[in-house]
C-alpha cells in the first residue's frame, strides 16, 4: 500500500502547509512605500513598539483609490495614505469610514475632514531633486523654466500622475505656479514642452533610481530629496523652483469595512503620536503635530524658501482630478 | 460499482475542474469586456472601439504586435545555431552550455528586466565598462529604449526557442541529407534544399510559440519599458490607475485573441510537420 | 521509427560519404561552420550568464561604483566600506521572509494539487477514450499560450469574492502549472505501449483502478518527478498572473523581487535575486539532470 501511504503523506503536507496566518497581527496600509516619507522606517518602528506588522505596499495614491473601489464589496485594506486631493476624492466616493484619531484637534481645520473621513499626517512641497553627480557637470537647474533646456533631454522624470499623488499635485499645481487660469492651458503647455526632456514617467516610486543616478532629475516631494541629501549622504540638491512650488499635504484614512479595524485604529492613533511623527520627520516631511524635532529642524529648508508656494483648494483638485488625469494621458503621455 | 462510476466520471470531473479554473473566468472576462460598468450595466461594444480610437492603446497594440513578431523572428533565426550544435555536434562542455542556455526559462520577467537595467541602464555595467575602455559611456540608458526591450525579450525567448528547435531538429531524418550528399550537394545546399524544407513547419511553430510568450510577457516590460507602451502595460494601468475593468478586459480579450490565432497557426504547422513525413 | 542508434549510424555514413569531396576542403568547411556556430553560442552564453554573475557579485560585494544605496534603516552597524558583506542577505530575509515562505508554500501546494489532478488528467488525455477527449486536451494545454495578465483579470472578474484569500493566488498558479504536469505524464504514456501493459494486467484480472495504481503509476514515476519539479519551478517564479491577484498579505516572492527592484538599492535587489536563484537553480539543475532531452518536448508552450 505504498501508494496509499504516499497519498496520505501528500494530504498531510497539504494540511501542514496551508498558509493560515491568523496568529500574526497585521494592519494593511495601501500606499506604504518604504522610501516615501520614510514609511519603511515608520513601519519598522511600529513593529518594534507593538509587534504589529504593516507590510510594504507599492501603490501610489490613485492606485490606492482604484484598488479600494475594486474591493469595495470585499475590502482588503485597513488604512490608506494619499496625497490630500486624492484622499479627498476617495472620501467622496464613500471608500472611507469616519474616524477621529487621537490628536485630531491639533490638526488645522482645513487639513482634515470635519467628519473624520481623512486627516493630514504630514506635508511636503514639490521640488526639483537633482543628483548632481549624475548630471556630469551640467549646471543644476534652478527653476521650472530651466528644465525645458535641451541639455536636460532624457534626464528628467516625474512619477506617473495617474498613479502617484505627489506627481498629480505637481501636474495640477504647475498651472497656478506659472500663473495660468482656470482652463489649465498654461500648465499643460509647460508639461507638453517638458515631455521632450522626460526619460520616463515611472509607475513606481523612483527613490533609489535617483539616488543611484539612474534618474538624474526627479520632480517629487522635497522631503524625499532631503532624505537623500542628509540621511543617505548622496550628492543631491533639492531645488525649490524660482517660480514657486506647490504644497503637498498627505493624508490618512480608515478604510470602510477594514478587515482589521481595531488594530487599524490603534495604528492610525499611533501615526499621529510623537514617535511616529518624529520618524516621519526623519524623511523631512513636516509633521502635522507639534513635536520637538531637535537637531533635525535645522536641516529643513527655511520657511522663506516656500514664500511663493501655492496651495490649490483640495475640493477643486478632487473635483477636477479625473479630468486632469485624463487630459494628461491624452495630451502629454499619450502624445508619443 | 463505485469504481466503475469513478472511471466514467473522471473525464467530466477533469472538465469540471477546467471549467472552474479556466472556462468560467474566461466567460466572465468576455462578458465583462462587453459591459459598460465594472459591475454590469448595459451591453456595449464601446470598450473595443475605445481600444482602437484611443491613440495610446492603439499604439500599444501596434507595438506589442510588431515587437513580438520581431523578437520571435530573431529568436528563431539566432537560436537555430545553438540548437543545431546541440543536436548535430559534440564539443566539450555541451551539457553545461545547454544547462546555462535553458537557465532563463523559469526566470520571472521582472528578473530579466532587472538584469537588463543592471547591464544597460544609465549607469549599468556595460556603459561603465565602455567608459573605462573608450572614455564614452556607450549604451548608457539602452535598457529604457527600444533596444533594451528587444534584448530583454530576446533573453526571455532564448531557452524557449532553442529547446523547441532542438526537438524539431532531432526529428529530422539524416538519411535524406545522406542521399543529398551522395548526389554531390555541399553543406550549404544540403541545409537550404534538404534541411530547411523539412524544418520550416517547426520554425513556424517555434515562431508562434515565442510570439505568444512575448505578447503576453508583462514582467519584463513592467521594469524595462519606460517610454514605450505595450498592451499588457496598458491593461495593467487601466486597472491600477483608473479601475476601468471593462476596458482592461477588452484589451485582455484582444491579447487572448491574438495569442490564440498564433497558437492555432502553430498547431496547424506542427500538424503539417507530422503529416508531411 | 528513428532511434538514436540509427541516426548515429546514418550520420557516420554521412561523414564517410562526404569523403568523395576532397577531404581537406570538406574538413575546412565543416570546421569553419562549426566554429562560427560555436562563436555564436559563446556570445549567447555570455549574454545569458554575465548579468547573473554581476548580480551574484553585487549581492555581497561592495558595489558603490554602481551607485549609492539607501538602506539606512538596516542599521546593523556593519562597516559600509567593507569589501564583502553578507548584510544584504540577512536584510532581505528579515524583510521578505513572509513572502518567501508563502511562495514556497504555494509552490509545494501546486505540486501536490498537480499530482492529484494533473496526473489523472494526463492519463485521461493520453489514454482516455471518451468523446471530446481531444477538446479536453486542447483546453487543458490552452493556458500555456495565453497572456498571464489576461488570465488574472479573468479570475478577478469571476471570483472577486475570494480576493485576498491565499487560495485565490493558488488558483492562478494551478492554471499555469496543471498543463506542465499533464503534458509530462501524457508524453511519457504516449512514448511506450502502455495499452499493452494494461491489457496484460487486465487479462490477469485487474480492474481499472488497480491498473492505474499498480501498472500505470509506477511506470510514470520519472514523469511525475520531472513534472513536479517543473511545477515547483514555474509556480515559484510566477509573476504575471499572481501580481494582480494578490494583496499585501498574500504577496509572493517574485512580487517581493519586484518590490526590491523598484524601491530597494542595487545591493538589496541583487541579494533578493540571489535568494530566488538559490531556490530555483537546484530545481532547474535537477530538471536538466533528470529530464535532459525530454525537456524540449515538455517545456515548449504552444
Amino acid at each position: 500500500m505504498k501508494i496509499r501511504n504516499s497519498l496520505i503523506a501528500l494530504f498531510l503536507t497539504c494540511a501542514a502547509l496551508t498558509p493560515a496566518r491568523a496568529q500574526e497581527k497585521v494592519v494593511v496600509q495601501y500606499d506604504c512605500i518604504p522610501n516615501y516619507a520614510n514609511w519603511g522606517g515608520v513601519t519598522a518602528q511600529y513593529l518594534k513598539e507593538t509587534g504589529v506588522r504593516v507590510p510594504p505596499d507599492m501603490k501610489g495614491s490613485s492606485a490606492t483609490m482604484a484598488a479600494l473601489e475594486q474591493e469595495k464589496t470585499n475590502p482588503q485594506a485597513d488604512a490608506a495614505y494619499y496625497s490630500a486631493a486624492i484622499g479627498y476624492q476617495a472620501a467622496g466616493k464613500g471608500l472611507h469610514a469616519p474616524y477621529k484619531p487621537k490628536g485630531w484637534d491639533a490638526i488645522p481645520a482645513e487639513l482634515r475632514d470635519p467628519d473624520g473621513l481623512w486627516w493630514t499626517v504630514h506635508s511636503a512641497h514639490v521640488a526639483i531633486i537633482v543628483n548632481t553627480a549624475a548630471l556630469k557637470g551640467k549646471p543644476v537647474p534652478t527653476s521650472f523654466a530651466d528644465l525645458l533646456k535641451p541639455e536636460y533631454k532624457g534626464l528628467i522624470a516625474y512619477d506617473d500622475p495617474t498613479i502617484h499623488g505627489t506627481s498629480f499635485t505637481f501636474v495640477y499645481g504647475i498651472n497656478q505656479v506659472l500663473g495660468g487660469g482656470a482652463d489649465m492651458n498654461k500648465g499643460f503647455d509647460y508639461l507638453k514642452a517638458l515631455d521632450a526632456n522626460i526619460v520616463n514617467y515611472p509607475r513606481e516610486n523612483s527613490y533609489n533610481d535617483v539616488l543611484r543616478g539612474e534618474i538624474p532629475i526627479w520632480i517629487n516631494a522635497d522631503g524625499n530629496g532631503l532624505k537623500m541629501k542628509w540621511t543617505d549622504k548622496a550628492p543631491v540638491d533639492v531645488i525649490i523652483p524660482a517660480e514657486g512650488t506647490v504644497a503637498a499635504p498627505l493624508v490618512m484614512a480608515l478604510v470602510k469595512g477594514a478587515p482589521h479595524g481595531d488594530e487599524a485604529k490603534k495604528y492610525l492613533d499611533w501615526c499621529l503620536g510623537e514617535s511616529a511623527q518624529k520618524t516621519m520627520a526623519e524623511s523631512f516631511f513636516r509633521p502635522i503635530m507639534n513635536v520637538n524635532l531637535g537637531e533635525l529642524a535645522a536641516k529643513f529648508p527655511p520657511a522663506s524658501a516656500y514664500r511663493k508656494a501655492v496651495a490649490p483648494p483640495l475640493n477643486e483638485m478632487a473635483a477636477n482630478a479625473d479630468a486632469v488625469k485624463a487630459r494628461w494621458v491624452k495630451e502629454v503621455k499619450g502624445n508619443r | 460499482m463505485l469504481k466503475r462510476f469513478a472511471a466514467i466520471a473522471s473525464g467530466p470531473l477533469l472538465l469540471a475542474v477546467l471549467v472552474v479554473l479556466l472556462v468560467w473566468p474566461l466567460i466572465c472576462l468576455v462578458s465583462g469586456s462587453l459591459h459598460e460598468g465594472n459591475s454590469g450595466g448595459a451591453w456595449t461594444l464601446d470598450n473595443y472601439t475605445a481600444i482602437f480610437q484611443t491613440r495610446s492603446s492603439r499604439v500599444a497594440l501596434f507595438h506589442s504586435i510588431w515587437i513580438s513578431l520581431g523578437v520571435a523572428a530573431a529568436a528563431v533565426v539566432i537560436c537555430l545555431g545553438p540548437a543545431w550544435l546541440f543536436v548535430r555536434h559534440d564539443f566539450p562542455g555541451k551539457r553545461i552550455a545547454r544547462a546555462v542556455l535553458t537557465l532563463p526559462m523559469s526566470f520571472s520577467g521582472i528578473l530579466i528586466g532587472f538584469l537588463c537595467v543592471i547591464m544597460l541602464g544609465r549607469i549599468g555595467v556595460v556603459p561603465r565598462l565602455m567608459e573605462w575602455l573608450t572614455g564614452t559611456d556607450y549604451f548608457s540608458g539602452t535598457a529604457y529604449q527600444l533596444g533594451g526591450i528587444l534584448i530583454a525579450y530576446f533573453y526571455f525567448e532564448i531557452p524557449r526557442a532553442t529547446l523547441s528547435l532542438e526537438s524539431a531538429l532531432r526529428k529530422l531524418d539524416p538519411r535524406l541529407e545522406l542521399a543529398a550528399c551522395s548526389l554531390g550537394a555541399g553543406a550549404w545546399q544540403r541545409f537550404t534544399l534538404v534541411v530547411l524544407p523539412q524544418l520550416w513547419p517547426a520554425l513556424l511553430a517555434t515562431f508562434a510559440l515565442t510570439f505568444c510568450v512575448s505578447l503576453g510577457s508583462f514582467g519584463v516590460v513592467l521594469i524595462v519599458a519606460k517610454r514605450f507602451s505595450l498592451l499588457p502595460l496598458e491593461v495593467f494601468e487601466q486597472i491600477i490607475a483608473f479601475n476601468r475593468y471593462p476596458l482592461a478586459a477588452a484589451m485582455s480579450v484582444v491579447l487572448l485573441a491574438i495569442a490564440l490565432c498564433a497558437s492555432l497557426t502553430a498547431r496547424w504547422a506542427t500538424h503539417r510537420l507530422t503529416h508531411v513525413r | 521509427m528513428m532511434t538514436p542508434a540509427t541516426i548515429e549510424a546514418a550520420e557516420l555514413t554521412l561523414e564517410r560519404a562526404g569523403e568523395s569531396i576532397p577531404p581537406r576542403v570538406r574538413a575546412r568547411r565543416r570546421s569553419t561552420a562549426k566554429l562560427l556556430l560555436l562563436a555564436l553560442l559563446a556570445v549567447i552564453l555570455l549574454v545569458v550568464i554575465s548579468p547573473v554573475i554581476v548580480v551574484v557579485l553585487g549581492s555581497f560585494l561592495n558595489t558603490s561604483f554602481l551607485g549609492l544605496s539607501s538602506e539606512q534603516w538596516v542599521g546593523d552597524g556593519t562597516d559600509a566600506n567593507a569589501l564583502i558583506t553578507f548584510q544584504w542577505f540577512s536584510y532581505v530575509l528579515k524583510l521578505y521572509q513572509p513572502q518567501l515562505l508563502f511562495s514556497f508554500q504555494l509552490a509545494v501546494l501546486s505540486v501536490v494539487v498537480c499530482i492529484l489532478i494533473g496526473v489523472p488528467a494526463g492519463y485521461l488525455i493520453a489514454r482516455g477514450s471518451f468523446p471530446g477527449r481531444r477538446w479536453l486536451e486542447e483546453l487543458l494545454l490552452l493556458p500555456l499560450a495565453l497572456p498571464g495578465i489576461a488570465i488574472s483579470i479573468a479570475l478577478i472578474q469571476a471570483y472577486a469574492v475570494i480576493r485576498g484569500r491565499w487560495y485565490f493566488v493558488l488558483f492562478g498558479h494551478l492554471i499555469y502549472t496543471l498543463p506542465f504536469m499533464a503534458r509530462c505524464v501524457a508524453g511519457t504514456l504516449r512514448s511506450f505501449d502502455c495499452a499493452a501493459l494494461e491489457r496484460a494486467a487486465q487479462s490477469l484480472g485487474a480492474g481499472p483502478w488497480q491498473r492505474f495504481f499498480f501498472v500505470v503509476l509506477p511506470s510514470l514515476r520519472h514523469a511525475i518527478t520531472l513534472g513536479a519539479l517543473l511545477v515547483f519551478a514555474v509556480s515559484f517564479g510566477e509573476f504575471n498572473v499572481s501580481f494582480l491577484l494578490m494583496t499585501p498579505l498574500t504577496a509572493t516572492f517574485p512580487s517581493a523581487l519586484y518590490a526590491t527592484y523598484t524601491f530597494n538599492s542595487f545591493q538589496v535587489s541583487s541579494a533578493a535575486t540571489v535568494v530566488f536563484l538559490a531556490v530555483i537553480l537546484p530545481v532547474l539543475a535537477l530538471i536538466q539532470w533528470l529530464g535532459g532531452d525530454e525537456l524540449s518536448k515538455v517545456e515548449q508552450g504552444a
